[in-house]
């Protein structure tokens, strides 16, 4: 019960909408039982003979009337009530992604985006089915059954009544079991269509390996085999429904028949006018959308909450980031930074990452850190940015545990290019200044040059102005990770973190990069992070991790004289370059 | 080549698609007819069924007959029964048919997809392909299963009302078509609003699902930067934006819905008006009066659905012309008509005079000619761009040359099978692309006569079965795509594994450069000697200690052999393999 709270406090801002959508609802769903009634009393009277041609333009004013409002009230109950789930649906997505910001990377490794954004269609949609049209659907099920079944009884006959309705309420019942074992053979198909489009997709990706090894027969024979199953659970799918859609029709029927025979019988013996036994006949037809909707509505709501749920679980994950009561009052850090035997695992069951990390970067100080994939290096970078928590005590900034700084200015004073250059589908100029809180374009230029990317970014027709990605140019490695550095070097932060990268530019540009930064960034603090040799021998010091582990560490001289791992790796790195350099 | 895809291009626009989209059903016809003789019966019940109570009411209700009031209960019940029956049979069918139809589509698509060549991958995206075979294909099982017999169904029911009306009585029939064209009118107004209305908010879903999964990706960065109000604002403003599109969408159903509900409350009262009037100068009778009135709510419905019907044909129309246009598009590589079947590959491999460009006259390779005898172990050694992994690729004819010849043990590769010539070759790349399943599947790919001793021999043979056997499931291991649970060198020597059970006689591969462990870049030299003894090896090499052990070392610079030679006869040549040593020796 406590789940459904969260959905209450939004329906709670709409009430006043949805008050006055179910008042209309109501209005509309009595006025409706008056059209049979007018038009059985016309009939009526021509059979009788009792009516002339101004009782015949009486009715027909009437029927008119009714059917004016009934149109406004059908359009007041959709804008109030479907409206409302609207706006619902966009608050509580707004909320989500505001949710969604404060929670950690742990968070996001352990949720694929895929499942996140599913979360955002899939959920939020089926929340909304249940704050907009299930509203409607279960009030009709409910008063508009009563309103009609009244009318038929007052102005018909109980015993037709009666009789009329046991089709239908096999209909209601039907209905109810039609949504379960349809929703099951539904998911069941979805699950076969998926697992289709992972064997197209794995197939296309692999399909070097497929025509190497000459698997395309196999392929296809595989595939035959998820084509069928998709195929069965689609006929599962429409086997159900092509036989419950007659079956629906055919006990409308019956109740038709019931209604001709005893109805008939009835008119004859005269309790009842022949206009009345043909307004029955229409009552009958309006019984059968409260019947359709007792089923919807439970579809609607079962869903409804099973996404309520879904998204209250979201809601309910707490941040693993945040400042707790030992945070100070720092507004700005200088760059040194202590690690004091650091060791980090990132789950209790997981191994550690790192292990005895000690040394300490003075400000102003180049730290290079070298090392395999997998050896720890990113995990440091991921550690000073508070991405996850280290330790207490194992790393100190100026002097403070890192936990006493407050995250924000924490990450005001770190600029971080990572190793993924990943850029946003937005300007150039955008996306170099996203970290800076001034976009002017001097500053946005000035920082381009620094990282070498001014010249490529005025040859492009719209310069600063160029989309990145899909709907503009599709930048190269190079370009992407020149332009990662140029947003870090906009933030002129105290402190820079390079992770991997110069990896994709090459050699000249690097040096060129480098000089400019030991130019620019005279007095601050850098941590290098790569591969290649060329990028950090000229660093203060160098870290080399294996394994998580303190390797090697010292200057490049002291290093080469170890002839150890540092040593071994500039050796083989030799040889590529001659290659390109040949 | 180019010129005739263009022609095929246009003929498939050319509207010929309704055509190519019916072949398909062809096989199927006789369900399709059966259907359609149904749909037609059922709907003559559905318009038999108020003349039968109309009557009842005219000739039974009002003379007090009691036994001919039963008597058309017991017809209705009937109808009723045999519409049942019907309506299910129809519907199962067509959906069988439909199907089915899909089914094969489908397979033709992904064996054709199967048949293009490499550079058609090179150049389409995965995802777009994959659309094709999955969502587009299912988007055309509405049409066949539904939308073609009730298109039909709805015109018929349509003509059929209104002769029955107008055999009735005329005058009445042309007042109740009177408000015909409003009502049509109406409903096409609605449905081009409609359509574009729907068209703007699934753009506007579209850029925020776009915007999620970037900002999702990118949550680290966002909040590395400290940018979170920043891109709240932004995210609100796309998803308020999305809120105004959905609006307009509700209102415009909320308008047209109850406009349509108000012209058929106008029909109503002028045939009741018009019918009222005749019923009283005894023109026509009470039934005939409550058969119209029955009529006059039916006619609304198959109009309205018809103009759904036809938008969704148009929306497979489009479908079906994507999905053309990748059935048209034609492999590059073509089996010969009359390959030369080799009998066991020994491994002489030729290239003389070989000119190859991907594209136009921007050649990779130039004049580039060398042979390999037999069980020899050749090194390319060049930079980056040099040629040498096109070599390997042409080996395989992944890709056709220009100009010149590539023969194996003597016979031009384009006059042999190339099931046969890529069975004989086998390649270890750098990237290794790990399938959903477990180990044993990922080293036997789909092929069942490779038993699980071969995999184990296997696996043993190439150093891949210490880790193989940490597993905990050891073979039965499951991997995911892209091999995410796998190190790279353990990703490495399980492609070893895999490739020594398909035993090719020649072996092409790119020396991985990858960054792995110490100790298992031991394991994967082991396994590679293994791998290259008795086969002719192709390699591209990157370390002077694989290259130096090579027969043959072919210098490669700029897309020209430049040099070729043992190592000692290169170094005595003094060009650029001299050169090169020399620095890696210094």
């Amino acid at each position: 019960m406590k789940d459904i709270n969260i959905i209450f406090k939004y329906i709670k801002k709409y009430k006043w909408k949805y008050i006055a959508g179910i008042l209309i609802l109501f209005i509309v769903d009595f006025l409706n039982l008056y059209i049979p009634q007018f038009t059985g009393e016309i009939t009526d009277g021509l059979e009788s003979g009792t009516m002339d041609r101004n009782g015949v333009m009486l009715g027909i004013a009437k029927i008119v009337i009714v059917g004016l409002i009934l149109a406004l009230g059908r359009f007041g109950w959709r804008y109030y009530i479907f409206g409302s789930s609207r706006a619902i649906e966009c608050k509580l997505r707004n909320d989500l992604f505001a949710h969604l910001e404060t929670l950690s990377m742990s968070y996001f490794n352990k949720n694929k985006t895929g499942d996140l954004m599913a979360h955002f269609t899939n959920d939020l949609n089926a929340i909304r089915m249940a704050t907009g049209p299930a509203v409607i659907t279960s009030f009709d099920a409910g008063i508009m059954t009563i309103m009609v079944l009244t009318k038929m009884i007052l102005y018909v006959d109980l015993r037709l009544t009666l009789l009329a309705v046991i089709p239908l309420i096999f209909l209601g019942v039907g209905g109810v079991y039609y949504g379960m074992a349809i929703e099951k053979r539904f998911d069941e198909k979805q699950q076969a269509f998926s697992e289709l489009t992972d064997q197209v997709q794995e197939s296309i990706s692999g399909m070097r390996v497929i025509k190497a090894f000459v698997q395309e027969h196999k392929e296809l024979k595989a595939f035959a085999k998820a084509n069928q199953k998709n195929k069965d659970r689609n006929l599962k799918v429409v086997k159900l429904q092509a036989f419950i859609m007659p079956l629906l029709d055919i006990l409308i029927g019956f109740s038709s028949v019931i209604t001709l025979i005893y109805g008939g019988y009835l008119t004859i013996t005269g309790e009842i006018t022949i206009g009345r036994f043909i307004a029955f006949n229409q009552y009958i037809n309006m019984l059968v959308w409260p019947m359709i909707a007792t089923g919807d509505s439970i579809t609607f709501f079962s869903q409804g909450f099973a996404s309520i749920k879904r998204v209250q679980n979201i809601f309910n994950e707490k941040p693993e980031i945040y400042e707790d009561e030992t945070v100070r009052n720092i507004d700005h850090l200088e760059g040194k930074i202590q690690f004091t035997d650091l060791n980090f695992r990132f789950t209790s069951e997981t191994p550690e990452v790192l292990k005895h990390i000690t040394v300490e970067v003075k400000q102003g100080n180049t730290l290079a850190i070298l090392g395999r994939t997998g050896s720890g290096k990113t995990t440091i970078a991921n550690l000073l940015l508070r991405m996850y928590n280290a330790p207490r005590g194992t790393i100190r900034l100026d002097g403070y545990d890192i936990r006493e700084i407050p995250l924000k200015t924490l990450r005001e004073n770190i600029a971080y290019v990572p190793q993924d250059n990943f850029l946003f589908s937005d300007t150039l100029q955008n996306n170099i200044a996203f970290g800076s809180d001034h976009k002017e374009i001097e500053l946005v230029q000035k920082a381009a040059k620094e990282a070498n990317i001014h010249d490529n970014i005025m040859n492009f027709p719209l310069q600063y102005a160029t989309l990145v990605g899909e709907r503009g140019v599709t930048l190269s490695g190079g370009q992407k990770q020149r332009s990662s550095i140029a947003r870090a070097l906009m933030k002129n932060a105290p402190i820079l973190i390079l992770d991997d990268a110069l990896s994709a530019v090459d050699t000249d540009t690097e040096e060129q990069i480098l000089a400019n930064l030991k130019e620019n960034r005279n007095g601050k603090t850098t941590i290098i992070i790569a591969h290649r040799i060329s990028t950090i021998q000229n660093a203060d010091h160098i870290l080399v991790l294996d394994s998580g582990e303190m390797a090697e560490y010292g200057t490049h001289e002291e290093l080469m004289a170890k002839h150890g791992i540092y040593a071994d790796m500039y050796e083989k790195q030799q040889l590529e370059q001659q290659l390109e350099a040949v | 080549m180019k010129k005739r895809r263009e022609i095929d291009y246009e003929k498939s626009i050319q509207g010929n698609v309704l055509m190519r989209l019916m072949s398909y059903a062809k096989p199927y016809w006789h369900w399709m007819l059966t259907a359609f003789i149904l749909v037609l019966l059922i709907t003559g019940l559905e318009l038999y069924r108020p003349v039968l109570v109309g009557n009842a009411m005219d000739e039974f209700i009002n003379t007090g007959n009691f036994s001919g009031v039963q008597k058309t209960a017991i017809i209705y019940l009937m109808v009723l029964i045999i519409s049942f029956v019907f309506n299910f049979l129809q519907a199962w069918i067509l959906q069988l048919a439909g199907q089915n139809i899909i089914y094969n589509i489908r397979q033709e698509v992904f064996h054709h997809v199967h048949k293009l060549s490499l550079r058609f991958f090179d150049i389409t995206p995965v995802g777009r392909l994959v659309t094709r075979i999955t969502n587009d294909v299912e988007a055309l099982n509405e049409m066949y299963a539904n939308i073609l017999v009730k298109l039909l169904k709805n015109i018929i029911k349509i003509i059929g009302l209104a002769l029955v009306m107008l055999s009735i009585n005329m005058k009445l029939s042309f007042y109740a078509f009177i408000l015909l064209p409003f009502i049509i009118g109406l409903t096409m107004l609605f449905k081009s609003i409609s359509r574009a209305t729907y068209r703007v908010a699934r753009t506007k879903l579209t850029i925020i699902n776009t915007y999620l999964s970037e900002h999702i990706s990118g949550m680290k960065l966002i909040q590395i930067f400290a940018r979170e109000k920043e891109k709240y604002k932004e995210f609100e403003e796309k998803s308020v934006d999305l809120y105004k599109a959905n609006f307009r969408e509700m209102m415009v159903f909320a308008i047209f819905r109850p406009s349509i509900y108000i012209l058929s409350v106008v029909s109503l009262v002028t045939i009741i008006g018009v019918g009222g009037d005749l019923v009283i100068r005894g023109t026509i009778t009470i039934g005939t009066l409550y058969i119209f009135i029955q009529y006059i709510n039916s006619f609304f419905e198959p109009i309205q659905e018809l103009a759904e019907q036809l938008g969704t044909l148009q929306s497979a129309m489009a479908s079906a012309e994507k999905i053309f246009t990748i059935l048209d598009e034609e492999p590059m590589i073509v089996n010969p008509e009359n390959p030369t079947m080799l009998t066991g590959i020994k491994g002489r491999i030729e290239f003389q005079q070989v000119w190859f460009a991907y594209e136009g006259e921007n050649w990779i390779l130039k004049d580039v000619s060398f042979t390999i005898e037999p069980g020899q172990r050749v090194a390319f050694v060049g930079a980056t761009g040099a040629g040498k992994s096109s070599i390997l690729n042409l080996i395989g004819r992944y890709y056709d040359i220009q100009k010149g010849k590539i023969t194996i043990d003597g016979v031009d590769i384009k006059e042999m099978n190339t099931d046969q010539l890529r069975s004989a070759i086998g390649q270890v790349q750098q990237e290794v692309f790990i399938f959903t399943g477990d180990i044993k599947s990922n080293i036997r790919l789909k092929n069942e006569t490779i038993s699980d001793e071969d995999i184990k021999k296997a696996a043993a043979y190439v150093n891949a079965d210490r880790f193989i056997e940490q597993l905990n499931h050891t073979y039965e291991e499951a991997v995911s795509e892209r091999g995410a649970t796998l190190s790279a060198g353990q990703r490495q020597l399980l492609s070893f594994a895999r490739t020594l059970a398909y035993d090719p006689a020649i072996l092409v591969m790119d020396e991985a450069t990858a960054n792995i462990d110490t100790e298992t870049e031991q394991l994967i030299q082991e396994a590679l000697e293994k791998l290259m003894e008795g086969r002719t090896t192709i390699m591209v090499a990157h370390r002077l200690s694989t290259i130096q052990h090579a027969d043959k070392i072919i210098v490669m610079h700029k897309g020209k052999l430049r040099e070729s030679g043992t190592h000692q006869e290169l170094l005595n040549l003094g060009g650029i393999y001299k050169k090169l040593y020399e620095l890696q020796i210094q």
